[in-house]
């Protein structure tokens, strides 16, 4: 690993790419580069981006294996670019790459740094990777006092909590657990207001049984005074489920500080993975695009040769797929372009909207006032992947785009027949393109990740429950115990998980699972706003 | 930072590790189950293979196991983890496993390998040794006193004289010899299961064998009797059957002919293993015991009688068992299942057992 410096072209070339990016307005925080040769870039991949990683057996196994493969030529070391976006931001380069690739690899930088600075989830922290580092060390010295085999154990058990971070979750710890450094959490506050009653005039009994309270005050007052001791006892209080589990573990299980330690390098590693598949299509769409402007502009000064290879790279990377192999670098650039495309001929009002005339409609061009780029800069400001593609991945965009659009043999592969299709000819299959944006859309409530959220921690004696919100899919099955064991592990004490009509829970090496009264996750979610128990024990 | 490399080697090494200690467990089923008459070539890798590790979380039912890889050469299929092993790796956890002790070598024999290690070190050289440099540097420092912590002096310095370098030293390895007989009894119906048991028997010994001397040091012989006995090649040994009587000493006194009139018993290390169900004649036992007394009790350095799937009528073991009790040269082993070939491995090559 060099500094990009060490290399007088590249260095130029990241000087030039940068005063091109300030030329044409975008906000570029500092950005560090450095080159890696291919396995250098395969062991960044696997230590989440950051140089430096604490020992870990998993990371292990992904490596040997990668190693196997690029050693057996099963896997290639050409990856083109890796970013870690925070401030200062420190880009990757891959030393195999041509001048051109490394220039087209340093323009499309700094549309994720700018991307990840402007966008409303923000993920640019200062010094993310110093912090990091910082955890490393942290960790490494976590391992030292812990011992080898207790640290592997309980490093082990973490990697099962580790898909279970949402801090941008609407139910994550800011918004649904009450500390003393935060009495009202969002989800709470919210609550109460929109119950808020209008005063009235007259308190007779007439107007008690009108508008009746829906909770009378004594016992409103009982409840209060029961989460201030559990406040003054523990710490904290649960007001509303939290999906951001392996946070949630972070701040209030009993860890010892080495544990502690282990933990807090997991969730600081782990949880930015949600800001990428929050705005994943936007932010390597907005990449992209930024990355040809930058690229004509280097091209048209003759910086750089090589126009062919970086249209054909181009080319290859916006490739377009069918809606369930998506390809975020080709819908993202492609709704970006169109979207300047409309902004430009003034098609997204609401004027374009009502016109009801076909012909009208494809001849439209009435420019607004608007700079097409600053309005592009204020979707990036106001929203994520999933209200971009619910705005502007229409019907049309689909069709366009080719997102409902399969080669023949893999739809008969699907078992999708001709005649189930939108329509078809020899070579392709096209599906309904409403049922694929559709399809599209759902992606952003799961995730194709079950939700799971802490709904208790006095469950049974202290014990943690875990409540499994129900989108039509089981969990699996074998795997529920030694999840449980693991967060036990963590927890410290009995752990639980509902889902649908089951309660498995882990206690003292003991694991049982038990028939229950299935409870929909709205009534969870007002049973404990209400200040009662999520599930009767 | 810049001079920094970005690696993983501390995380592989402990996945190897993990590794490691899970071929242990694997290796008694290997040698059980595993195909061993396919660990071709000693040199090649063998792979083995078992299931992936991958933490659990919580994940839909028609989710895969998640990602996998493994250890020296790993490959993946699903839920599977495939690795290549060196053979040598493998023979040396099997050792380990199964408690097998180095087969003793006698024969300093007078061709010896050559090879360099740099164990010595000297005050010239290519590769320093830093540790050691520092070390003298440090002392020498010390004794001139520019390095006194308690006088608020800290230089070390480092004179030629000071440095140490690792410097090659020639190592010779004596070429052990070591030749092994395998014989059949020819006349009990060698099939099936009775078949594939003594293979591989015989497929472990070839190997262990060959991982001791070194696969070019070691012939491997084999010889077959019914009422009499002949020298066969590799395959015509599970091959050839006859039907009829037996007399298993002839065999005992062929091997003690070849290994006498063909080899030099000075510089050479004799191995002999007799598979068979030990049904034999009455006297011919007995006349077994005179060949295993005066022949090669004192030659060989191992003899192994070991009887496949074995019936009431078999007395062979026991006749031999009350001439040579406990002994640490012949061994005796049963052998009904292919379970038991690992108790039969450790019968044959195990510790000398306790009279």
């Amino acid at each position: 690993m060099r500094s990009v410096r060490t290399d007088p072209l590249l260095s130029r070339l990241v000087k030039r790419v940068l005063e091109i990016a300030r030329d044409l307005g975008r906000t570029v925080p500092e950005i560090r580069f450095f080159l890696l040769d291919g396995l250098e870039f395969a062991a960044l991949l696997e230590k989440n981006v950051y140089p430096a990683s604490p020992l870990n057996l998993w990371e292990g196994k992904r490596m040997a294996h990668r190693r196997h493969r690029i050693e057996t030529g099963e896997e290639t070391t050409l990856y083109y670019e890796v970013v870690q976006t925070g401030d200062p931001a420190y880009a990757y380069l891959n030393s195999a790459n041509s001048p051109v690739i490394q220039a087209s690899v340093m323009a499309h930088v700094v549309g994720h740094c700018e991307f990840s600075l402007l966008n409303v989830l923000r993920d640019a922290e200062p010094d993310r990777t110093e912090r990091v580092l910082h955890l490393v060390r942290k960790a490494e010295l976590a391992r030292q006092q812990m011992g080898q085999k207790d640290y592997v154990e309980f490093w082990n058990a973490c990697e099962s909590a580790t898909s279970l971070a949402a801090p941008r979750s609407q139910y994550n710890l800011d918004r649904t657990v009450e500390t003393e450094s935060r009495p009202s959490p969002g989800m709470a506050t919210e609550e109460t207001s929109s119950r808020r009653r209008p005063i009235l005039p007259v308190f007779d009994t007439l107007t008690e049984l009108l508008h009746p309270a829906e909770e009378p005050p004594f016992e409103r007052e009982i409840r209060v005074r029961r989460r201030q001791q559990a406040l003054g006892r523990r710490g904290y209080v649960l007001r509303a489920p939290c999906q951001d589990v392996l946070g949630f573990l972070r701040l209030y299980a009993p860890l010892s500080p080495a544990e502690r330690r282990v933990l807090d390098y997991l969730y600081e590693t782990r949880a930015p993975q949600e800001f990428v598949m929050r705005t994943q299509i936007m932010n390597e769409g907005w990449a992209m695009y930024w990355e040809k402007q930058i690229m004509l502009e280097l091209f048209r000064e003759r910086m750089i040769p090589g126009v062919i290879e970086y249209a054909r790279v181009f080319s290859g990377v916006c490739a377009p797929r069918p809606y369930f192999q998506r390809n975020p670098y080709h819908v993202g650039y492609n709704l970006w372009c169109r979207i300047e495309e409309d902004l430009r001929h003034g098609r997204l009002t609401l004027e374009y909207q009502e016109e009801t005339d076909l012909e009208r409609r494809e001849a439209w061009d009435r420019p607004v006032p608007v700079d097409p780029i600053e309005a592009m800069g204020r979707i990036v400001r106001t929203t994520t992947d999933a209200e971009f593609l619910r705005r502007y991945l229409t019907k049309e965009a689909v069709e366009a785009l080719h997102l409902n659009r399969l080669p023949r043999p893999l739809a008969e592969r699907m078992g999708i027949r001709p005649a189930d299709a939108h329509r078809a000819d020899d070579r392709w299959v096209w599906l309904e393109p409403e049922a694929v944006r559709q399809e599209m859309l759902r992606f952003y409530v799961h995730f194709h990740r079950p939700r799971i959220y802490v709904v208790d921690t006095e469950f049974r004696d202290g014990g943690l429950l875990l409540y499994h919100r129900d989108d039509g899919r089981t969990l699996r099955q074998d795997w529920i115990r030694p999840t449980l064991r693991n967060l036990n592990r963590i927890w410290k004490g009995p752990v639980a998980l509902v889902t649908r009509s089951s309660l498995h829970a882990y206690a003292g090496g003991r694991y049982v699972q038990e028939e229950v009264e299935a409870v929909e996750f709205e009534e969870v979610r007002e049973r404990m706003l209400r200040g009662e128990k999520a599930l009767a024990a | 930072m810049a001079e920094d490399v970005i690696e993983s080697n501390e995380s592989e090494g402990l996945f190897n590790d993990f590794i490691e200690n899970q071929l242990e467990d694997l290796v008694e089923h290997v040698v059980n189950e595993g195909d061993l008459d396919r660990l071709g070539d000693a040199g090649s890798d063998i792979v083995i293979e078992m299931d992936d590790i991958v933490p659990p979380t919580f994940v839909y039912d028609d989710e895969g196991a998640g990602a996998g890889g493994r250890g020296r050469g790993p490959g993946r299929e699903k839920d599977r983890l495939r690795f290549s092993l060196p053979y040598e790796r493998f023979m040396e956890l099997v050792a380990r496993k199964l408690g097998l002790p180095n087969l003793t070598k006698t024969g300093q024999g007078r061709i010896k390998e050559l090879s360099y290690t740099f164990r010595t070190f000297g005050p010239v050289g290519v590769i320093l040794d830093k540790r050691r440099t520092f070390r003298r540097a440090l002392r020498s420092s010390i004794g001139l006193g520019v390095y006194d912590p308690a006088a608020g002096r800290f230089e070390v310095q480092f004179r030629r004289r000071d440095r140490r370098y690792r410097v090659p030293q020639r190592v010779e390895r004596p070429r052990f010899k070591a030749v092994v007989f395998y014989m059949g009894d020819i006349s009990y119906s060698t099939w099936g299961e009775r078949l594939e048991m003594e293979k591989r028997l015989v497929g472990f010994i070839h190997h262990w064998l060959d991982f001791n001397y070194g696969a070019g040091n070691v012939d491997h012989r084999f010889f077959v009797h019914d009422v009499e006995a002949y020298e066969v090649d590799p395959d015509a040994f599970y091959r050839v059957s006859t039907a009829g009587g037996t007399r298993a000493a002839p065999v005992f006194e062929l091997v003690g002919q070849v290994a006498v009139n063909e080899y030099d018993v000075g510089s050479t290390n004799f191995y002999a293993f007799y598979f068979g169900d030990g049904e034999l004649f009455e006297d011919d036992a007995s006349h077994i015991v005179g060949v295993l007394e005066d022949t090669l009790k004192p030659l060989f350095n191992r003899v192994g009688l070991v009887e496949v799937k074995p019936s009431r009528f078999s007395y062979l073991n026991r006749e031999v068992e009350k001439a040579f009790p406990a002994d640490p040269v012949i061994r005796l082993a049963q052998i009904k299942d292919k379970k038991q070939t690992v108790a039969t491995i450790q019968a044959l090559f195990g510790e000398a057992p306790h009279a």
